[in-house]
């Protein structure tokens, strides 16, 4: 318990440095943030009364303060593009972003993590090869390249999948977690979670591909390793089966590093959907952030700057306890 | 198989050989934005179309009376008393403004809508307007005079958006539940600005209590065919069909309206063909002739009232320097070249769809002159710098064309992409400092060549959007003359703005690039299109059909 709050301590420490860094910055960049808000064609007049009204005349530190004080009521201030509060943007595109990351990050462990396994287990023959290929087309591939080949084919040439969106304009579910496939299960309408995983299959397709690859390397690798250990080769001595031998004694060793990096990978795969989602018109934070920066809203670019952080802070402390759990050689420090 | 010949030699061919055979696959429009003839560019584009018609079905309707627009720009701000932007597309369906624009042709510049008659004094200082009295707010609540002070209250309270079209009125009197009269501190043509593209809609009492959350949160509270039912910024915003609509309904009308945001004209394009939208606009101008090719669409060209001028900072320039740019911008090179001939050459600053448009006494591109009139002024090797939007694909290539031409009597166009913000920024800095020509799009708040003249040229003491700091006195005279004149003699105030505008290109004001064309698609099967400029890109959803 020590650990986690001191854990949970210093990532607050993170989070406000990268705040008040974006802050600053934000500041410096040169743009009117006043006329964003008033319109691309409000008078002077109309310009100085909303920098008035949005305290925007006040020093820096003075506004900085005042969006520290805020931020702790949980309120990320108002989009200066959308006139809605941040929290409702992000309540809308969160979601989005955060389920093709997890279905990424899912897939990814489930079919790499055997991948990795079985090409191990076949080393220097001609299906590890091609496995290894594989992995390392996977890494290569610019997601922005494979997302457009493949949105070429299947949707454009083939038919068989939508071009982009989350969902067909004419499906209707009630939107209860914004997580569209768990809310398309939720209806219980066959159609719908149909129509939600044909849109999904592409998009998620483009983000498996990395940490996919990633992962099988990550494994095979440290399958290897472990392999080569004399514990290893003593069990197959003693007759134990080599299913049981890879499964049970190699992999649990080997996975440790594996699920660090899908852990980070599914955070880093947060904040850069936004090629992904431009080719696909996924409504996620990806597009709501560059949109934020191409118009300077700095409110939303601090406010997803800080979620991002959160994401990584909270994703890095929970790897930490989870191979603490996975891997007997690593110990918390209380 | 060897691991080294696999990790060192297999891998990296394997993935060059995919990434050239996606090279050679690839569209005719994803090579819309090299540069390159119009021509080599339209013959692959067909060559596309016809590889698309044979993978992908007919185009058919949405079906069950579903719209889809995909929308190339964005819609953020949908309060009606504050949205300036691309929010038309929806709001002009959702709400309705006492009078209408009509396009280009007609007898009258306006029509009844929400106001059946209206009449002023004979200064136009005071306007009564008369109002239908069988018009429902999407509430249930009845349209009166009341609701309709309450709107442009607000607007001119929120001070935001185009409040400024209502600065002359001073006060809103409700004679009775279908009679308003406004007092006006200053003459204005009150039926023209109650068209207004912008800031003029009608709402309902509740809905003026409201704060601008309240309506970007998907609430609407219109008198229009269609009422809000989600809004998604930047994404989608859906709109159902209103039942008690005033303007009644027909059988095969549009029940439902998606607008998707599709930034990407190239998704755009591909979305039409699938049929996955009923209706886009902003296409690349080198996919046209195949999408005109194609079963199941239709090309619907219009007039616009956007154009793209080049502002001269009167500041840095000499008016030598000034004539001499205008005279070597390539004119047909870009109207005919890059746009694939669908631009027009601008008239002034007046497009030609905009009432009181004329042809003008245009100077033709004209090197040898534009190098003499440098070298008199002993004005050689000149360097000037130009700003643009950064990422518009069409800017960047005006730009490159204009450059090369520059180029061949020795002066260097330094071409500066920025956002809009940061070069407008610049410009209302120091005009010693700033740009020497300003890329400027401009469409009408409501349609009046005043809106065009007194926003880029009228002499201000802030430059506002008079980015080139151009000043004249006469000029200022003739406009604000004509202004007046625009309620009580049309005639006459054609007249002003007509030689206003041939002063601008006697003046070497700015050089007045081209009218933007209207190039919309739209699904075959649908019914009842008609383009009107005074609502850019505004398609009114309830007056399509379904022919199927």
């Amino acid at each position: 318990m020590n650990y986690i709050v001191r854990r949970v301590l210093s990532g607050l420490v993170v989070v406000l440095g990268v705040v008040t860094i974006t802050f600053v910055v934000s500041r410096l960049v040169p743009s009117d943030p006043a006329r964003l808000y008033a319109g691309a064609r409000a008078r002077p007049a109309q310009i100085d009364e909303v920098r008035a009204n949005l305290n925007l005349d006040d020093p820096v530190a003075v506004q900085y303060v005042r969006y520290l004080g805020d931020l702790v009521q949980g309120d990320l201030g108002t989009s200066f593009a959308t006139k809605r509060a941040i929290t409702r943007d992000m309540a809308d595109f969160l979601p989005a972003t955060l389920e093709l990351a997890l279905l990424a990050t899912l897939l990814a462990m489930i079919i790499g993590i055997p991948v990795g396994v079985w090409a191990s287990a076949r080393r220097g023959r001609a299906r590890d090869s091609w496995v290894r290929l594989f992995a390392v087309s996977s890494v290569s591939i610019p997601s922005f390249w494979l997302a457009l080949i493949l949105q070429l084919f299947f949707a454009s040439r083939l038919g068989w999948l939508p071009l982009a969106g989350r969902v067909d304009s004419s499906t209707e579910f009630t939107e209860y977690t914004r997580f569209f496939l768990v809310d398309s299960i939720l209806s219980g309408n066959i159609g719908n979670v149909l129509d939600v995983v044909k849109h999904l299959a592409l998009p998620v397709v483009v983000m498996t591909a990395y940490p996919l690859g990633l992962t099988i390397r990550l494994i095979r690798g440290s399958m290897l390793e472990v392999l080569g250990e004399q514990y290893v080769e003593a069990a197959r001595v003693a007759g134990i089966p080599e299913r049981t031998v890879l499964s049970k004694l190699a992999l649990k060793n080997s996975l440790a590093p594996a699920l660090t990096l899908l852990g980070l990978t599914f955070a880093y795969s947060v904040s850069s959907a936004f090629l992904v989602e431009a080719v696909f018109n996924w409504p996620g934070l990806g597009n709501y952030l560059t949109s934020a920066i191409l118009r300077v809203d700095f409110p939303v670019i601090i406010a997803a700057a800080l979620v991002i952080t959160v994401i990584y802070v909270v994703v890095n402390l929970l790897l930490d306890l989870v191979q603490a759990k996975v891997d007997p050689r690593v110990e918390i420090q209380p | 198989m060897n691991q080294r010949f696999v990790t060192r030699f297999l891998t990296p061919v394997f993935l060059m050989l995919a990434m050239f055979a996606t090279a050679c696959g690839s569209s005719g429009s994803d090579s819309a934005a090299d540069t390159g003839s119009a021509e080599e560019s339209s013959a692959e584009s067909a060559e596309s179309a016809e590889s698309s018609e044979s993978a992908t079905e007919s185009t058919e309707p949405a079906g069950d009376g579903r719209f889809v627009y995909a929308a190339p720009s964005p819609i953020f701000d949908i309060d009606p008393n504050s949205s300036f932007s691309t929010e038309g597309i929806a709001l002009h369906n959702v709400y309705d403004t006492l009078t209408r624009f009509n396009p280009p042709g007609s007898a009258d510049l306006v029509s009844p809508n929400l106001a059946t008659d209206w009449t002023s004094n004979d200064d136009l200082s005071e306007w009564t307007f008369t109002l239908r009295d069988d018009v429902t707010f999407h509430d249930g609540t009845k349209m009166t005079a009341e609701s309709v002070r309450g709107s442009l209250q607000r607007t001119i309270d929120l001070g935001l958006g185009a409040a400024f079209i209502f600065g002359s009125i001073e006060s809103m009197d409700v004679v009775d539940d279908t009679t308003i009269t406004f007092n006006l501190g200053f003459p204005a043509p009150l039926d023209l600005v109650m068209s207004s593209a912008f800031g003029a809609y009608i709402m309902s009492a509740d809905a003026t209590t409201q704060e601008t959350d309240w309506f970007n949160a998907g609430n609407d509270g219109g008198t229009g065919p269609y009422m809000i039912t989600s809004h998604l910024p930047n994404e989608s915003t859906t709109l159902a069909r209103y039942d008690d609509y005033w303007g009644g309904w027909s059988d095969k009308s549009i029940d439902e309206v998606e607008i998707q945001i599709v930034e990407d004209s190239v998704l755009a394009e591909q979305l039409l063909r699938s049929g996955d939208a009923d209706f886009s606009y902003n296409l690349s101008s080198d996919s046209i002739p195949s999408l005109e090719g194609e079963d199941g669409l239709a090309v619907v060209r219009g007039t616009s009232m956007t154009n793209l001028t080049g502002l001269l900072n009167h500041v840095t320039l000499s008016p030598e320097a000034r004539e001499a740019l205008i005279l070597s911008f390539p004119y047909d090179d870009i109207t005919a070249g890059l746009y694939g001939g669908e631009a027009n050459r601008a008239q002034g600053v007046i497009p030609q769809a905009v009432w009181g448009s004329s042809t003008l006494d245009l100077p033709d591109t004209d090197l040898d002159a534009a190098a003499k009139i440098l070298a008199d002024a002993g004005e050689t090797g000149l360097t000037v710098t130009y700003s643009f939007d950064a990422g518009d694909t069409q800017q960047q290539q005006i730009g490159e064309v204009w450059k090369a031409s520059l180029a061949t009597i020795d002066v260097d166009l330094q071409l500066e992409p920025l956002t809009f913000d940061a070069r407008w920024e610049i410009q209302q800095g120091d005009p010693a400092e700033a740009f020497d020509v300003f890329a400027l799009f401009w469409f009408p708040t409501y349609v009046t060549p005043y809106d065009y003249m007194f926003s880029m040229f009228r002499s201000e003491e802030f430059p506002f959007f008079n980015l080139g700091y151009h000043a004249n006195a006469d000029f200022d005279a003739l406009i604000d003359e004509g202004d007046f004149l625009t309620a009580t003699d049309r005639a006459a105030a054609e007249a002003n703005f007509a030689a206003a505008n041939q002063m601008l290109i006697d003046t070497n004001a700015a050089v007045f690039m081209l009218d933007v064309p209207d190039v919309n698609v739209i699904n075959s099967a649908i019914d009842g299109y008609v383009s009107n400029p005074g609502y850019s890109n505004v398609v009114r959803f309830n007056e399509l059909t379904e022919n199927g």
